[in-house]
């Protein structure tokens, strides 16, 4: 049976067999990429990014900038960009009708079928996704760091990453995930979109989410899966390192506070564009193409500084719900009470001036010091994981260092054809 | 001392009885489902040393703390609590780095 993606559209991998591969390329222009493109052209071949089937050309751009729309009329809030400087266009022979080859890691990775070589306004792409054209905001940044020309085009991997140990089991792209999903039997599922290793206020927002999406289904056998999906991208110095946050998400299901039966950890590449709103259309549009039904959001959602109101995100995905195959979650703060001496949500308690608030920044100044906080703070089992992390991936810290950054292992390879 | 911005050490049960040895115990604080935090203080140009030379980021909209300090930083700083007998420790750990 076809599986149906976002806009849609039957999700199909883009990947080669290697004799195919090999006899593909001949003779065909290299390009060397870098890993925010590499990271692409695998949600791009794999389906993450349905119904694109490469990188964008300028009407779809134009229709995602005016009206968070891809040229057909599907909802699409983010482009998805293949840049390159005017002297790379010349030196690789990039035009309309010839393909090229990708390389990632000095090794060929992707085709490319290039159809348009265009420019775009970084500005006005700045202003149309993330409301700011202000150089500080991180995905300004990106944005303007781009080349000036822009390159379209359909991708299709030349063979499949090898996914690094210990990111190996979470890898699981749309069609692996659905069927997974298939295997545990789930009638619905929950995304719980992530870049931190967990603290009992992030296990409350997945456990009350649970219940939010559980609603009116049958309970004599398990019908609903939390299914956690880190975003692992871009690292920046004092970050969680991936290792700790993978590997942690997972211990919450090991060490029994999920089971396998309503809990499964994930990954997905992708470098944060910070767009607040529209990143939450996306992040919808990225698990709804996993197969996941519903997709929790709280407050700020994939925003940064003050550059978006706290429900912001919910009011675009409220505008947009009806052609989005997922269901948003909105989830309110979870904190712990020490009158009700148990980790309990602002919507509930009423111990207004003794609720002990969770802070990212307090919870980070608890780990550095290396003192394991109470087991309704973290997990002593989510502790101990942090810091075996820290040994085995992170030269001794689970925050990313300029150390861990020259020496650690990628994530993927793109191994030789 | 111009500015009075807190930092954050947290408590064990090893690290309470070595303050409970430095008669600084009773400095402690509990925070976060009954964890113990000790906080030491530093002036804004301690602030500011601690921003620039180690990375730390200074919430000057709101508490004042100084966050995301290394972990050798901080022990240094416990250590010297301990060692001093004082929670007035930070002029003397930002001595030693220099």
């Amino acid at each position: 049976m076809a599986e149906i993606g976002h806009g849609g559209k039957e999700i199909q991998e883009r990947i080669m067999q290697p004799a195919e591969a090999k006899e593909k390329i001949k003779g065909l222009t290299q390009i060397p990429v870098r890993k925010q493109i590499a990271n692409e052209i695998i949600n791009l071949a794999y389906g993450w990014f349905c119904p694109l089937e490469g990188f964008m050309g300028k009407d779809d751009v134009d229709g995602v900038v005016k009206n968070m729309r891809l040229a057909d009329g599907t909802i699409w809030p983010i482009p998805i960009l293949f840049d390159l400087s005017q002297d790379e266009v010349e030196k690789f022979g990039v035009k309309p009708g010839q393909s090229v080859v990708l390389e990632y890691q000095d090794n060929p990775m992707a085709l490319f079928e290039v159809t348009e070589v265009f420019e775009y306004d970084k500005a006005a792409i700045c202003q149309a996704v993330l409301g700011t054209t202000e150089d500080k905001h991180p995905g300004c940044a990106r944005t303007y760091s781009y080349k000036d020309k822009f390159v379209a085009g359909k991708i299709t991997l030349l063979k499949e990453p090898k996914i690094n140990e210990p990111f190996g089991p979470y890898f699981l792209p749309p069609l692996k995930m659905r069927a997974v999903i298939k295997e545990k039997g789930w009638n619905r599922t929950v995304a719980h979109q992530t870049r931190n290793v967990p603290h009992t206020g992030h296990e409350w927002l997945m456990k009350g989410a649970f219940f939010q999406t559980y609603g009116d289904l049958p309970i004599e056998k398990p019908e609903v899966g939390v299914v956690v999906n880190a975003i692992i991208g871009e690292k920046r110095v004092k970050d969680y390192i991936d290792e700790a946050i993978i590997l942690c998400q997972d211990e919450l299901e090991k060490s029994g506070y999920f089971g396998p039966h309503n809990h499964l950890s994930s990954l997905t590449f992708w470098d944060m564009r910070y767009a607040g709103p529209k990143e939450a259309v996306f992040h919808a549009i990225l698990r709804a193409n996993l197969g996941i039904t519903h997709h929790m959001y709280g407050r700020d959602h994939a925003g940064v500084g003050d550059y978006y109101g706290a429900y912001e995100a919910h009011h675009l995905l409220d505008t947009v719900g009806e052609e989005l195959d997922i269901t948003p979650v909105y989830s309110m703060n979870w904190l712990y009470c020490p009158v009700c001496a148990e980790i309990t949500s602002e919507g509930l308690c009423n111990h207004k001036d003794q609720q002990q608030k969770f802070s990212g920044t307090l919870i980070r100044s608890i780990v550095t010091d290396g003192v394991k906080p109470p087991r309704l703070i973290i997990r002593p089992e989510v502790f101990d994981q942090i810091m075996a992390c820290a040994e085995k991936y992170g030269e001794g810290s689970p925050f990313v260092t300029e150390e861990y950054l020259e020496k650690r292992t990628p994530v993927f390879n793109i191994e030789p054809l | 001392m111009a500015g009075k911005n807190p930092i954050y050490l947290w408590v064990n049960e090893e690290r309470y009885e070595q303050l409970e040895k430095a008669g600084l115990a009773h400095h402690t604080e509990e925070r976060l489902a009954g964890l113990k935090v000790l906080i030491v203080y530093a002036d804004d140009d301690q602030a500011k040393t601690f921003v620039q030379k180690f990375g730390a980021k200074h919430d000057t909209s709101t508490t004042g703390s100084i966050e995301l300090l290394p972990k050798d930083v901080k022990h240094r700083l416990f250590e010297k609590v301990v060692e001093k007998q004082s929670i007035d420790v930070v002029g003397d750990v930002l001595a030693s780095y220099s």
